[in-house]
């Protein structure tokens, strides 16, 4: 059967229209992702950048029930409903890597500006590129202070740094010794030793100076890594601390808390960085031990009864990608809305204006999933409005327990059976 | 110090030290037979975790079941492994040798990763976790049970290299292997036994180590170097040099790691590795 | 016999020596053509750096027969060298190389010298060992950074800071200029009296010593020269990313590449490093950019297989490919158009055979 020529005219003309009419005549703004999606950290890398995925979706295409700035625009509407297109690049943990994939993503992709890193060794490499080249380098989970602390101006960092973060450990002693009633004194910091943990380390040591109630009595760094804990963890019993500072990943985490066990070491508090006690991993390996352990933490879903727009966020995370949302995806995906906002306000692609408009951003508590005031960076392109949130797993559960005000379950000090 | 104190950490040390004494022991045996440092061992380790974590996790098996079967299945994995690979490289430059083994090093890990993913695992509430009280103190059970079990398996060990044919046939082998051959002992089985003897070695240890730790595609590297050193302070080839060695290793690593410093507490390792080969270039034991 | 083309010493030694005139001509242009594509430029670079580091690597592994697994370390003591020096008393990072080569090679004599003694297996888990000792007294010796590492300071773009920012291709020449010479080098130590030494020792070294020769003394200077290149490699590194830390200098990832280049390309020969990195590299490169995202280490799965066939099939090197017979024949003919003697012409042909592995 023969078409028809009109007929077949009319079947080219709609498939065009189709194809050509429905199009933006809006290039697409093009944003660069570096991040490890290889080697020992991928899981991580590839659930963080899968929340940028999430933030780049909820503003490209009509969402429904999502309560944020720019949610549902289908595009930028300040650049004429230009969509954004994430260009994702894998650094494996190599500053080096960082280093060339940046340049490549600047010099051969044509992004307009680059989220990053995770790494904050990556970070640091990567940003340096960024700021010769003239174009805004946002982090929203590069931890590392001295990142904020090189006088650049191309650099902008959404989470709050080591520093800030060290600094809320003492500020919730403090409230807690108060609030207790309980003597606390005596700290000791156990962590790893790379960059993150003794970032951490570094920090408690500084502004433990603060505190005249306070007093270090033992630093014990370990080899990431290692097999067995005993001397670290019979070091610790000796100094006889009411409260243990921990800078440890998922792997060593279940570890010292299995010996702690073993060997039935008990103090007031064991308080984390990062999100290893209180993830998962830990609470399938340890079982009812996992409880009382605090974690600081950046984001819980636990918000979600003072924020609803945490849950909404959180359910169509779990519902794309099959897992629950947790601090770092939380916070690239927050960092990435930001920028988008930046871009935005911007009103074009050109570096400079965009800078400016990262220079100007003030988003407020309501414009973001995290417990924070909001988002304003001060002179170093540091987050100021940043916020920490302590989480405490009781019954097997993860429930937030500070800011006292914003809890949702009431913390339970000293752990019990402590001295 | 006190009494508490100071066997807490002997526990400890002996229970991680006859680990690393039994993964040395199954590299050892490897090399003794053959002269193929195997840089995959790791690896097994990897495998026999693995395997162990699996069997928890779908059938609720405790790893003290699991560990027969980890041990003949690791058998059969390292006969797999001679066979397929090994076998091949024989007889080239020990650079070719060192190369397989690092490739299938490279190939295991990305593959876990691949099949299982990059997340830890740990089995939880087995049998021979928590803690025993002996006389008044307490010691953790994982420790005491690798000490147990890999000294009852370097027995089983010792017991079939010196007292049964095939194990007579792997000494011959080794000494001198041309000589074996022609007395008619058909060396490329006795090497694949090897080999699977030291891959069951590790299976063991696999199973032991799931006891008290978290299995992920890495796990492996971390104690195989541990392995390499403990097999090389031994003295390669030797059974007793690599247990005596991985005992002192467990002293050391614990001691060393309470007194100075939890960071460094391998320096001292290293160090007495170096000092010992500097003395006696073949090790504590090593065979001529 | 009569119709037969006698070779013609000066002729060949031309032919011999335009092909590499126009091998080097097309590296120097190569730049030109890579302008704008920052991703391959850097790639030829890194190609450049780890057939130095190869070659570096190949002075003891291969022609001494010493295999190290542990040479990372001498590319970290560069690297830190060199950055110490340039930011506590400002010293140029030219002489810092220098600095970094000379503090490399006192190591190496000085591992060398406890522990040349050690035979066969003993000695390389020594050199795994001594590496990890520097790896762990880096990471956590504040001097030097420990785990944060070191930024170097950004300074203006030319040779005299050896920096270059917007555009690469100052560090392509620099690392083309180091492979250049760190090969002639090996051209001329393989064919040097010193250079039989070496492979007398490799081979036979109790016979070597009944010859009257230290071995001790030999190993030890390849032992230098190996570890001062694979030196200033390091500080080239430090100079490239302007950041070092222990997991980016001294690992045993690191170390492990570098004794892998050369022997999965020949080791022993002189072009084995440079084959086996134009391989592995862009091998590594590509598979990571093209399964970048899947996070499931495909490019990992196919290193390692491909490690363990080349140990299998080609345990001699990619460069053995050439001794093959049927390949052999094609490069005689291909020689014979340039005129270049079968026999002794391209000198790649010739090793494999020369040089049982």
């Amino acid at each position: 059967m023969r078409l028809h020529p009109s007929l077949a005219g009319l079947v080219v003309a709609a498939v065009a229209l189709y194809t050509v009419g429905g199009a933006n005549a809006q290039d697409a703004v093009k944003v660069g992702a570096l991040y490890p999606l290889s080697g020992q950290v991928a899981k991580s890398g590839e659930d963080t950048v899968n929340a940028i995925k999430l933030a780049v979706d909820l503003i490209n295409n009509p969402t429904d029930g999502v309560d944020l700035p720019l949610a549902g625009a289908e595009g930028l509407p300040n650049l004429g409903g230009a969509q954004i297109e994430l260009v994702v690049a894998d650094h494996q943990g190599s500053p080096e890597i960082g280093q060339a994939e940046a340049q490549r993503l600047i010099e051969q992709e044509n992004v307009v500006a680059l989220i990053g890193a995770f790494h904050s060794s990556v970070a640091a490499t990567s940003s340096q590129v960024a700021e010769r080249m003239g174009v805004p380098f946002i982090s929203g989970e590069s931890e590392a202070t001295n990142l904020t602390e090189r006088g650049f101006k191309w650099f902008f960092r959404t989470t709050p740094n080591s520093d800030t973060q060290t600094q809320d450990f003492y500020t919730f002693l403090k409230e807690i010794a108060a609030k207790e009633n309980v003597n606390i004194q005596r700290i000791a910091v156990v962590h790893e030793n790379t960059l993150w943990g003794e970032s951490f380390a570094k920090a408690v040591n500084k502004y433990i100076e603060d505190y005249q109630e306070f007093e270090l009595v033992a630093d014990i760094t370990y080899q990431q890594g290692t097999a067995d804990v005993t001397s670290e963890v019979q070091r610790l019993i000796a100094a006889e601390p009411d409260v243990v500072l921990h800078a440890s990943y998922d792997a060593e985490a279940i570890l010292f808390a299995k010996t702690y066990k073993q060997y039935g070491f008990n103090p007031q508090g064991v308080l984390a960085i990062g999100a290893a006690f209180g993830s998962n991993a830990f609470r399938d390996a340890l079982g009812p031990d996992a409880n009382y352990f605090l974690v600081r933490d950046h984001w819980s879903r636990d918000l979600s009864t003072t924020k609803p727009v945490v849950a909404q966020v959180a359910e169509l995370y779990k519902e794309r990608y099959g897992k629950e949302m947790d601090g770092t995806p939380a916070r690239a995906f927050t960092a990435m809305m930001t920028l988008a906002d930046a871009i935005n306000r911007a009103g074009s692609t050109d570096p400079d204006k965009i800078r400016a408009a990262l220079v100007d951003t003030n988003l407020g508590e309501a414009d973001t999933i995290m417990p924070w005031e909001g988002i304003r960076f001060d002179a170093t392109g540091q987050n100021e409005l940043t916020r920490g949130i302590f989480i405490q797993t009781l019954e097997g559960t993860p429930k937030v327990v500070w800011p006292f005000g914003l809890e949702s379950a009431e913390l339970v000090w000293p752990r019990p059976g402590a001295e | 110090m006190s009494e508490t104190l100071l066997i807490q950490l002997l526990v400890s040390a002996l229970g991680m030290g006859f680990i690393f004494a039994l993964i040395a022991i199954g590299l050892t045996l490897i090399y003794g037979v053959m002269d193929v440092i195997n840089f995959a061992h790791g690896e097994f380790i990897m495998i026999a975790m693995y395997a162990t974590y699996i069997a928890f996790a779908t059938w609720g098996l405790d790893p003290l079941v699991t560990l027969p079967v980890a041990a003949v299945l690791m058998f059969a994995f390292g006969v797999a492994v001679y066979y397929l690979l090994i076998r091949h490289v024989l007889g080239g430059a020990m650079h070719a040798q060192i190369f397989a083994t690092f490739g299938l090093m490279v190939f295991l890990q990305a593959g876990a990763q691949f099949f299982l993913g990059a997340d830890y695992y740990a089995v939880s509430g087995s049998l021979l976790s928590g803690v025993v009280r002996i006389g008044g103190v307490t010691v953790p059970l994982p420790h005491v049970a690798a000490i147990v079990g890999a000294s009852l398996t370097t027995a089983v060990l010792y017991w079939f290299v010196f007292r049964t044919g095939p194990g007579r046939s792997l000494r011959a082998a080794s000494q001198d292997r041309q000589a074996a051959l022609t007395v008619g002992i058909n060396v490329d089985r006795v090497f694949a036994l090897a080999w699977g003897i030291g891959a069951a070695c590790v299976g063991v240890a696999g199973s032991l180590l799931s006891n008290f730790y978290y299995v992920y595609p890495r796990v492996g590297a971390l104690f195989v170097l541990v392995a390499y050193v403990t097999v090389a302070l031994g003295g390669f080839g030797s059974i007793h040099g690599a247990l005596l060695a991985g005992v002192l290793i467990g002293l050391l690593q614990v001691f060393a790691g309470f007194f100075i410093s939890s960071e460094l507490k391998f320096v001292p390792v290293f160090l007495v590795y170096l000092l010992v080969v500097l003395l006696w270039p073949r090790g504590l034991a090593g065979k001529a | 016999m009569a119709g037969q083309v006698r070779p013609r010493p000066h002729g060949r030694r031309i032919a011999g020596v335009v092909s590499i005139v126009i091998l080097l001509a097309a590296l120097i242009l190569l730049p030109q053509l890579l302008q704008g594509r920052p991703f391959e430029l850097r790639l030829v670079t890194i190609i450049c750096l780890y057939s130095v580091l190869g070659q570096g690597w190949n002075i003891l592994g291969g022609f001494a027969g010493q295999t190290s697994i542990g040479h990372g370390m001498f590319f970290g003591l560069g690297a830190y060298t060199s950055t110490l020096l340039l930011i506590m008393f400002g010293v140029s990072p030219w002489i810092g190389m220098i600095a970094g080569a000379a503090v490399a090679a006192l190591f190496g004599i000085f591992i060398g010298f406890s522990c040349f003694r050690l035979r066969g297996h003993y000695f390389v888990i020594a050199t795994l060992v001594v590496a990890e000792i520097v790896y762990q007294v880096a990471a956590s010796w504040d001097f030097v950074g420990a785990a944060s590492g070191i930024s170097l300071p950004v300074k203006e773009a030319g040779l005299a800071n050896f920096q270059f920012h917007r555009d690469k291709t100052g560090y392509y020449f620099i690392a083309l200029a180091m492979l250049v010479a760190v090969t002639v080098l090996a051209a001329w130590l393989r064919h040097s009296r010193l250079g039989y030494i070496l492979r007398a020792i490799r081979d036979d070294e109790d016979a070597a010593r009944s010859l009257g020769f230290s071995p001790l003394s030999y190993k030890l200077i390849a032992m230098a020269m190996s570890a001062a290149i694979v030196g200033v490699g390091g500080v080239f590194y430090a100079q490239y990313v302007l950041y070092i830390d222990p997991p980016s200098v001294l690992a045993l990832q690191l170390s492990v590449i570098i004794a892998l280049i050369p022997i999965f390309g020949g080791v022993g020969t002189v072009s084995g490093p440079i084959i086996g990195t134009a391989v592995i590299i862009p091998i590594s490169e590509y598979s990571r950019v093209l399964f970048s995202g899947s996070g499931r280490n495909v490019d990992l799965l196919i290193y390692g297989f491909l490690i363990m066939a080349i140990a299998v099939y080609l345990p001699n090197g990619v460069v053995s490919i050439l001794a093959r017979p049927s390949v052999r024949t094609m490069v005689q003919r291909v020689g014979r158009r340039f005129g270049l003697d079968p026999k002794t012409g391209e000198e790649n042909s010739k090793q494999p055979a020369e040089t049982p592995a």
